[in-house]
């Protein structure tokens, strides 16, 4: 059976009808010990089914060296969300329930090269920004303010190509999670030592990547 | 197993500005309400949130009594919902900027100063801010929140997958969300005040018959110990005094709620607890300025209560503006 019902394909398809670049869903899969793999193979064919600029390419995180090497994947499942070029949107996990908005946005974000949420000074800092920036965005799927969180991070990781943004849903990830102490979402690490707790205000992560440089 | 969900929350055009006929503060039910009602009379409508949208209903799993729909609601689809409806009728809602202060200017024109520093004329306020989950105030809630610590189960219970929880406070909303942890954790001990469970009797039913669930009631809860995370709920007994140690990795707490009121102190008359008093139509005593749902004195806080209040405060918002 699709994952997708009837109604929320038309959403997907009007959503990414125009998008002027054409974007690669890049799923990393591993062999053993993933429950999900299947489901996030199968989800991101049927986004992909639904328009003509979005393609699904899979690999397996322990055989595909090269292509683990050529988008710096340290685990896995992923789904690398990659545009015109790869600005290095990430998502780890399956993007279920809310979080679906978040791959969706984040196809959007990587379609058009553009931010959908930032504002003209947040966009202006990250233009200027000299030094690499690690911007994590723990969520799950049952909360409803963590797509606002991850939206975050992909916009900005688009805006620069200094920033790359994983979104994790925690709980598949307990060993990461449990090193970032994550017990509630969403919660944003930036360069593995800032913590912002929450659905943050762009001028926060501005702060916390100003602290961490 | 898996739902997908398409939310529209993540849009936020800023506002056109100019003077405004009401500016409502807060965008939960009641806020959202009364701002589908205003918009839909021309009335030109700003929604300033502090936070994201949808207010506490929309950190509530599941809602069952919110009538039309038969099966039930997530919290947040509801409020997105509502969202929506007003958006569609031309309101505009800002997230993220919390209004500090309400300014009389003159008859007819208040002015609303946000944090970051904006400052929004209206003919009209109407303050729907509703209220916030209480703290217990207890030695290591500061220090463990967002370490095991959480008000909202919705967003955190899945992190407690196969764990040992504690839900202090067995009223409607904690064991509405500790059936939702039930789903994912190994256990769930219920604590509870008072010598039995004020919830409603079907969400009792629900929970005390769960096997993976123990009560303990006429409990103080006296401490939330831990070492870089929770490690215990520390209780006494009301009766007995004999004190308990229940080791856990998660604490959710639901021990009520209390309003947002600060920003309005020493304007706008409020009872002893911080709810500001209206009349039936949802004036308060300053001209001009309103107040609905859950940050009213007296009320009850229900999605279908403050969806009343909203509408009739949008309603009253519009013969205070004919006239003026």
């Amino acid at each position: 059976m699709a994952l997708l019902n009837e109604e929320i394909r038309g959403q997907v398809r009007e959503m990414l009808a125009e998008l002027p670049d054409a974007v690669r869903l890049v799923v990393f899969k591993k062999p053993e010990d993933c429950s999900y793999c299947e489901t996030i193979e199968e989800l991101v064919t049927e986004i992909a089914e639904t328009s003509e600029n979005v393609s699904v390419e899979v690999y397996d995180f322990t055989q595909d060296q090269d292509k683990v090497a050529e988008f710096k994947i340290d685990k896995a499942p992923v789904i690398a969300i990659v545009g015109a070029r790869d600005y290095g949107l990430r998502f780890f996990g399956v993007p279920a329930n809310y979080e679906f908005t978040t791959l969706l946005h984040g196809i959007q974000a990587a379609g058009t090269g553009k931010s959908i949420q930032l504002d003209g000074a947040t966009k202006d800092y990250l233009a200027a920004l000299d030094k690499p920036v690690h911007y994590q965005v723990f969520v799950t799927p049952t909360c409803p303010y963590c797509p606002g969180a991850a939206v975050m991070a992909f916009d900005m990781a688009v805006e620069s190509d200094l920033v790359r943004a994983d979104v994790v849903e925690a709980s598949e990830f307990p060993e990461l999670s449990s090193r970032y102490n994550v017990m509630g979402v969403p919660l944003n690490i930036i360069n593995e030592t800032q913590r912002v707790e929450g659905r943050a205000p762009a001028t926060m992560i501005v702060e916390a990547i100003e602290s961490s440089l | 197993m898996f739902e997908f969900k398409i939310g529209e929350e993540l849009a936020k055009p800023g506002a056109t500005g100019g003077l405004y006929d009401l500016v409502v503060i807060g965008a939960g039910p009641a806020g959202m309400t009364a701002a589908i009602y205003a918009a839909r009379n021309s009335i030109k409508t700003l929604v300033l949130e502090k936070s994201s949208l949808g207010g506490l209903a929309a950190t509530t799993e599941l809602i069952e009594n919110y009538p039309g729909f038969p099966e039930g609601i997530a919290g947040a689809e509801l409020m997105d919902r509502f969202q929506k409806q007003a958006r569609r009728f031309g309101a505009e809602i800002i997230e993220f900027d919390e209004v500090l202060q309400i300014e009389p200017v003159k008859q007819g024109l208040l002015r609303a100063r946000t944090d970051s520093g904006e400052v929004y004329e209206a003919r009209a306020v109407l303050i729907a801010t509703g209220s916030r989950p209480k703290k217990l105030h207890l030695p290591g809630e500061d220090e463990f929140y967002g370490r095991g610590l959480s008000y909202c189960a919705t967003c955190d219970g899945p992190l407690f997958k196969n764990k040992d929880v504690v839900v202090i406070g067995t009223g409607s909303s904690g064991l509405q969300e500790g059936l939702n942890l039930l789903g994912y954790a190994k256990h769930v001990t219920f604590v509870e005040f008072l010598p039995y469970s004020p919830a409603e009797k079907i969400l009792q039913k629900r929970t005390m018959s769960h096997e993976k669930s123990t009560f303990y009631f006429n409990q103080q809860v006296t401490e939330i110990k831990g070492e870089r995370v929770v490690t215990a709920v520390v209780m006494k007994d009301r009766a007995t005094g004999e004190v308990q140690e229940l080791p856990t990795e998660g604490v959710f707490v639901y021990v009520g709620y209390a309003p947002d009121t600060k920003f309005v102190e020493g304007q706008v008359e409020m009872n002893k607890w911080g709810y500001v008093k209206t009349d039936g139509k949802m004036h308060t005593n300053m001209e001009g300025i309103f107040a609905a749902g859950d940050v009213r004195a007296d009320n009850v806080a229900q999605v279908t209560v403050a969806v009343s209040d909203g509408t009739k405060a949008a309603l009253a918002v519009r013969e205070y503006l004919a006239v003026l």
